[in-house]
């Protein structure tokens, strides 16, 4: 807990610096950078110890008070499952940052970028490790905020920043109506802000209440982890931030809503089946469509966010396999449930800010994302290009990488589930492991088609000049790629890490987990042994390959001649004759077009000699403009009505134009339109007489119909009581 | 006694890592008969790898190390697979609970490594292969994964050796119904995955219509060898895993057992050359129906299966 302390402190430092460096940016950034990295290995350090159970997990309290809640700080396994993901991405991105706003460093305000980030990473770490109601939900409005201010770095762009006004919406919208709500019901019940009190007042409190809870953590904190149809915003932000920005986003700014989501399970007692069953549909479609869309998509770095949604399907459908369990009295299947998702946080925060960090080099060495502009790059950028191979690997859930561990558990999980329920109660179950697979499929699909597109074949876009990437970026990216590697490869030391955070969800000890996750643990050596077997037969085949090259040189000593590609007896192929992302996705498209709707227009050549033919294809998200947007504009028209108030009674600037009804207006449509038009004009004095007459209007009816007079004068007694109680 | 099991363990692992090309062998005999032709000798297959062997390799000057790398990876992913899977008899060299998975994702690795080897030459008719070899191996997908929940329902196990023993002798007489619609799920996943028809037609002589033969067409020499021999060895693999799941044999059959699997595998062969000259290939846009046709018989063989846990 010192540690935690203590890294806290030197970000602060580290933002405080920054910012009386402004007048030398490049300092100003490098101390910020060096404060991150320092406080993520302290980090780093402090969860390790609590994870192997070192340090005891007692809160400590500090000695100052809030106002409503208490500074209190724990560090329990599942705080400290989520710093460790915190504390590698932070790593990685402070190495990264540097090298990657090393050209805006002369035009940007690069001090401010370090010291928000500074604070982000402060703030993320106050969240996962808050022991009381108040301190967290502080932590989550820094984070929001600072994220984004961060989202909003380019702001010269209206693209920008329409993606960061839509994540401070989404987020602001979810806090409001469901995550302040659920942590007033807590508190109102516990009597307290602590939240040790939280899971023995639930214990007590009903069967409704606990329900009710679950879903209003799933809809707030949804919003921040991105459940379909709640996602929308991710596809808008992720793209317009910084590049290391949108690894932080990914990587662990979108897990926090899972971690809130894990913690309120922690305080809850074992929830009625159908609750795991919502979760896990929600899995599946945030899954399934997660990653349809993401084949969909033409700009690299919307394509990721759209996969981060996928993602967060596959833990919701870990998580939901444990509350089934729970709900099944299974502990085994509810542990392997719990301890795939929580592999998968951070396995996905790793690959995917591998993958956006790489994508990053790729704006940097390109100038572009747009998948139909590049092409090539891996002649260019060798080094990004392995990097991005790897990230892809990883997150298509393939052997020997880090992404199929996680995903292997689930699966596991799934299929304990589906044997241990009784009849066709495993078919939920038998959903899950249908759309993992076909997830799986899909996300092997969209990675071929990113990175075949971006790094492989011939540049697509002659305009596009490439430059190498500079070392820091490739050093940080690498450090990441090597912790896929090494989860991947030797997961029987990596399992043993995420025990004591299920134990904190099952309500087992950690050995009790230990002897029920055995099995697994076992299998950690054997998917060692397999690795070992795939990388022994690659490199066998290798050298059988070098062997066998060489004796035919030997024999034939006149060298191949590099040769075009072959192009089906076609004799002068070009670049823009390469399959495009759009036609590899094409025909996915149409398989799946009952679920996507893409939109096509398209001119057809006609005649001998046609003219100059268009075509383009869109596949917009439903959720945004077919729930949302109507759902918004709709309020957007009612805020309109009300917001032509002014002190000379002219109205605003932006009045709406009304769209004028063309058939004969009926008397009473006439009458609710003018009084509507009336007051729309009315200037502020209008409104504050609207006020008063509307108050005399509640004094007269209190007056006749409230049998005492006196009654509005006096509170009423609960109120009064605990007017006292806070005075005392 | 264990050293005898080793030193047969051994000699049936030699036995099946020879047999893929005389699958393919099979195939061939099998359409050229239907054809009225004599066709290649048996073991014209041998005779093409060990002439690729000899051969050098020629590279597109588009190509990067990912070409180079994707026959490798492709097949050292497949040898792995195969060391999971039971071939001649209820054994397999490895395994540990859960290995199903792995070996699906196996199989994933090396067609991720395939597409992008085809995606590196630039070439659009190799795009045009990559795009359908994905598109399809997603659709199959979800009807091997509803397949093993069957068999794991069955078994009680997830390790594969065990998924197709001796076990699935007692649910073929509970469940019959269920085991025989899985057959027709794993199916259309072997033609799939292997690229046979209805879905590809590896005999086709326009590059238009392919889908793996056009994605390997710049690859040469030694690294050709290797695709060919992967293909053949993809399509043992997976036809043992219908064979097994259709024909349990029970332990008692011990030395008797490898020589009836190699018979059921040159009959299952020859069953895909009938396949293959009594049809005609799919329309691609066809291909999906038939995908999500296997989907739907190994998801009714699942209700199947857990309908019958209530009774």
């Amino acid at each position: 807990m010192t540690l935690v302390l203590t890294s806290l402190a030197i970000l602060v430092a580290g933002a405080v610096a920054s910012l009386a460096l402004g007048r030398v940016p490049r300092l100003a950034l490098r101390t910020a950078m060096s404060a991150i990295l320092a406080s993520a290995v302290l980090m780093a350090l402090a969860s390790g110890a609590a994870l192997l159970g070192i340090e005891s997990q007692a809160p400590r309290n500090a000695e100052w008070m809030l106002p409503l809640g208490a500074v209190s700080l724990a560090l329990d396994g599942l705080s400290a499952w989520f710093l460790l993901a915190i504390s590698i991405v932070a790593a990685s991105v402070a190495i990264y940052s540097p090298a990657y706003l090393r050209s805006a460093a002369d035009r940007e305000p690069v001090a401010v970028f370090g010291a928000l980030l500074c604070a982000l990473v402060a703030s993320l770490t106050l969240l996962v490790c808050a022991a009381d109601a108040v301190l967290f939900l502080i932590g989550w409005e820094a984070m929001t905020l600072t994220a984004f201010l961060l989202v909003a770095f380019h702001h010269e762009s209206p693209e920008v920043r329409r993606g960061a006004w839509m994540y401070l919406v989404a987020t602001h919208i979810g806090t409001a109506l469901c995550v302040v709500p659920l942590f007033g019901v807590l508190c109102a019940l516990a009597h307290t802000t602590s939240f040790s009190a939280f899971a023995e007042a639930l214990g007590v409190a009903g069967r409704t209440t606990p329900v009710v809870l679950f879903f209003l953590g799933l809809l707030g904190f949804g919003v921040k982890a991105g459940f379909m149809p709640m996602h929308v915003w991710l596809p808008a932000a992720h793209p317009v931030a910084p590049a290391p920005i949108s690894a932080f986003l990914s990587g662990v700014v979108v897990k926090t809503g899972i971690y809130a989501l894990l913690r309120l399970l922690t305080w809850l007692p074992p929830l009625p089946s159908y609750c795991g069953h919502v979760l896990l549909l929600v899995g599946i479609v945030s899954g399934v469509m997660g990653v349809l869309y993401a084949i969909a998509q033409h700009d690299l770095k919307r394509l990721l966010a759209y996969h981060t949604v996928e993602n967060i399907g596959i833990i919701a459908i870990g998580i939901a396999v444990g509350m089934l369990g729970q709900a099944a009295h299974d502990p085994t299947v509810a542990a392997l449930g719990y301890a795939g998702a929580l592999l998968h946080v951070t396995n996905h925060a790793l690959f995917k800010s591998l993958l956006f960090l790489s994508t990053g080099a790729v704006l940097n060495s390109a100038g572009t994302a747009d998948l139909e502009r590049l092409g090539g790059l891996a002649k260019k950028t060798p080094v990004n290009a392995a990097m991005f191979l790897i990230g892809a690997v990883a997150i298509c859930a393939l052997p020997p990488l880090n992404g199929f561990l996680s995903e292997w558990v689930i699966y596991t999980s799934l299929f304990g589930s589906a044997l241990q329920s009784h009849g066709l109660s495993a078919g939920p179950a038998a959903m899950g492991i249908l759309s993992l697979a076909l997830m799986g499929g899909l996300a092997l699909a969209c990675f071929s088609k990113a990175f075949g597109v971006v790094f492989l074949g011939a540049p697509r876009d002659d305009s596009v000049r490439t430059q190498p990437t500079p070392a820091a970026m490739n050093v940080s990216m690498m450090a990441l790629a090597l912790v896929c590697v090494f989860i991947g490869m030797a997961p029987g030391l990596w399992i043993p890490l995420v025990l004591s955070a299920t134990s904190e969800l099952v309500a087992a000890t950690a050995a009790d987990i230990t002897a029920r996750l055995d099995s697994v643990l076992a299998t950690g050596v054997s998917l060692s042994m397999m690795a070992a077997v795939l990388a022994g037969s690659a490199a066998g085949l290798v050298l059988l390959r070098r062997a066998l090259l060489v004796r035919a040189r030997r024999s034939n000593p006149i060298a191949a001649p590099a040769i075009p590609t072959w192009g089906c007896a076609y004799s002068n192929p070009t670049p823009r004759m390469q399959y495009t992302a759009s036609s590899f996705a094409s025909s996915l498209m149409i398989s799946f077009r009952g679920l996507l709707w893409p939109e096509r227009m398209a001119t057809a050549p006609a005649g001998a000699f046609p003219a100059v033919t268009h075509l383009e294809t869109h596949t917009s998200d439903m959720a945004e403009n077919d729930l949302f947007q109507p759902i918004f504009q709709g309020i957007a028209r009612l805020f309109a009505m009300a917001r032509t108030v002014s002190w000379t009674g002219e109205s605003g600037p932006h009045e709406p134009t009304r769209p004028q009804s063309s058939h004969r207006m009926g008397p009473l449509r006439a009458l609710a339109l003018g009084i509507v038009g009336a007051l729309r004009r009315g200037t502020i004095q209008v409104y504050l007489s609207f006020i008063v007459i509307m108050l005399v209007i509640l004094f007269l009816s209190e007056a006749i119909f409230s049998p005492g007079a006196t009654r509005l004068m006096t509170p009423p007694i609960g109120q009064e009581s605990t007017i006292e109680g806070s005075n005392r | 006694m264990n050293t005898v099991w080793v030193m047969v363990a051994f000699l049936e692992a030699l036995a099946a890592l020879a047999l893929p090309p005389l699958l393919m062998s099979v195939i061939a005999k099998t359409k050229a008969w239907f054809g009225g032709r004599v066709g290649p000798p048996w073991l014209q297959p041998y005779y093409e790898l060990a002439k690729l062997l000899r051969k050098n390799a020629v590279y597109s000057e588009t190509t990067t190390w990912v070409f180079r790398a994707g026959p490798i990876i492709s097949l050292a992913a497949l040898l792995t697979a195969a060391a999971l899977v039971p071939v001649l008899s209820n054994r397999s060299p490895l395994g540990f609970p859960g290995d199903v998975i792995l070996v699906a994702y196996l199989f994933a690795l090396g067609r991720m490594f395939t597409v992008l080897a085809a995606m590196d030459t630039g070439s659009s008719f190799e795009g045009m292969g990559a795009s359908r070899e994905v598109t399809f191996g997603a659709m199959s997908e979800p009807a091997l994964f509803l397949a093993f929940v069957v068999l794991a329902v069955a078994t009680g196990s997830l390790q594969l050796s065990q998924m197709l023993g001796p076990t699935l002798l007692d649910e073929w007489q509970i469940a019959g119904p269920a085991m025989v619609l899985v057959i027709g799920a794993l199916l259309v996943v072997l033609l799939t995955e292997a690229c046979r028809v209805p879905v590809d037609d590896p005999a086709t002589h326009l590059e238009l219509t392919m889908i793996h033969e056009v994605m390997v067409l710049d690859h040469s020499g030694p690294e050709f060898a290797y695709i060919t021999y992967g293909a053949a060895l993809k399509f043992m693999l997976l036809g043992s895993v219908l064979l097994h799941v259709a024909i349990p044999h029970p332990e008692s059959f011990v030395f008797l057992d490898p020589v009836l699997r190699v018979v059921e595998l040159v009959a299952l062969a020859g069953v895909v050359g009938v396949i293959e000259s009594a049809m005609a290939r799919l329309r691609l846009n066809r291909v999906p129906l038939l995908l999500a046709g296997a989907t739907v018989l190994s998801a009714i063989a699942v209700v199947i299966v857990f309908a019958r846990r209530t009774l």
